[in-house]
């Protein structure tokens, strides 16, 4: 399997505060990575990271190959390579749910045509066809949660960063939308980071990362033993 | 434990013979509940016994059918209308260990240890139900079971959070880890 993000013991620090303190972590295509932890433990700090919204005090971080020190244009790396999910404040309001998925697409330059053909194809493949023209008002928090997961992985990103992407959600949508992106991880090969502090939607997951107060201090100790 | 009101409750839908009723207990609870044959076959005679399922004859196949009677249905709506009590949750042996090792009985135990060793259990533990709620094949009920592990889980996992930042504000320096 292929490395699609790669964290190599990484620090941040902003001023006195050391976020993170050498941490270092990969993510492979098709797989499911949950990053657990105490509120102030790094958590957000790590994605941030992992996504070139940010960039580490010291250390190496390289999404698709590329060393994120050398990229000059984070914006551009993160349009092209990087899908994000939050937990709400995902969907621009006055756009359908087929535009929001559509404008990542078209800042790239692709013709509006085939950028809205890509956007059905999206939101089909997340089970969200039927809403694609209506607007995000209308739709349920799942629904939502599903067109931003498709408009996360339009084009040809497969690094889905997920920051509490279940916390507006009842139990049985949470689920479904773990069931969603574990289904893009297996059938696509797309490599999902996943921060959560609830361990029913870690215990998706293939690997688990717990951090605390910057550090890692467990990981992969969970790894699935049981038939696969 | 009421595999009694199980094997009611399967019967109200009609007579069946043992090894059907095992099945489809089986079937209704994820397997997480497994039964022996000789469990059912005892169950029924006492069932029986109290007037709550009679014998139902045998089916084309010679196997001897049960089948609930009126006394048995009133049992089974007296069963579905009374809500299970809180078990004695506090007595169980986790929250003795970890009861213990924050009390300092046994001295040199590192309760962050303790709390870390149960707390990958408990995950582990978690990621199978979920494993085994992804692959489960069968119908609504087996789901809900498995729902109600996954939380029994769950619980379990954020009382252990609890306790790890409750302890580790409250006990002094020399016993963190």
């Amino acid at each position: 399997m292929t490395t699609v993000v790669e964290l190599r013991e990484v620090t941040r620090e902003h001023g006195q505060v050391h976020a993170l303190r050498g941490v270092s972590l990969e993510v492979a295509a098709g797989e499911l990575v949950a990053v657990m932890g105490p509120s102030g433990s790094g958590k957000s700090t790590l994605l941030n990271l992992a996504g070139g919204l940010d960039r580490p005090t010291s250390g190496t971080v390289v999404v698709e190959g590329r060393d994120l020190a050398t990229v000059k244009d984070l914006a551009e790396l993160r349009r092209v390579s990087v899908g994000y999910v939050f937990q709400d404040l995902n969907l621009i309001p006055s756009l359908t749910a087929a535009e929001n998925v559509m404008l990542p697409r078209e800042l790239d330059g692709v013709r509006t045509r085939r950028a809205r053909e890509e956007a059905l194809a999206a939101l089909a493949d997340v089970g969200a066809a039927e809403i694609a023209d209506r607007f995000p008002e209308e739709l349920s928090g799942g629904q939502r949660q599903r067109v931003a997961i498709a408009r996360a992985l339009t084009g040809e990103r497969r690094l889905l960063l997920a920051d509490e992407p279940t916390g507006a959600l009842d139990t049985a949508t949470g689920d479904d939308i773990l069931q969603l992106l574990r289904a893009r991880c297996d059938e696509d090969g797309v490599a999902v980071l996943l921060v959560t502090h609830e361990p029913r939607y870690a215990a998706w997951a293939d690997r688990m990362v717990y951090l605390r107060d910057g550090l890692v201090v467990e990981s992969g100790a969970v790894r699935l033993e049981s038939a696969r | 434990m009421s595999i009694r009101h199980g094997l009611l409750a399967l019967l109200s839908g009609g007579p069946r013979y043992g090894y059907q009723l095992r099945v489809e207990f089986e079937a209704s609870t994820g397997a997480t509940w497994p039964l022996n044959i000789g469990q059912v076959y005892t169950t029924l005679s006492r069932l029986e016994r109290d007037g709550l399922v009679a014998p139902g004859g045998a089916d084309e196949q010679g196997r001897a059918v049960y089948a609930i009677t009126e006394a048995g249905r009133a049992e089974l709506d007296r069963w579905f209308a009374t809500p299970v009590a809180q078990g004695d949750r506090p007595r169980d042996e986790l929250s003795i260990k970890i009861a213990m090792a924050v009390a300092g009985a046994g001295a040199g135990v590192d309760v962050a240890d303790v709390i870390h060793t149960q707390r990958m259990a408990t995950m582990r533990a978690l990621r199978d139900l979920t494993q085994a709620k992804r692959s489960a094949k069968g119908g609504l009920a087996e789901r809900l079971v498995l729902d109600s592990l996954i939380f029994k889980a769950e619980a379990e996992q954020r009382w252990l959070d609890h306790c790890e930042a409750v302890a580790n504000e409250k006990l002094p320096r020399e016993k963190k880890a």
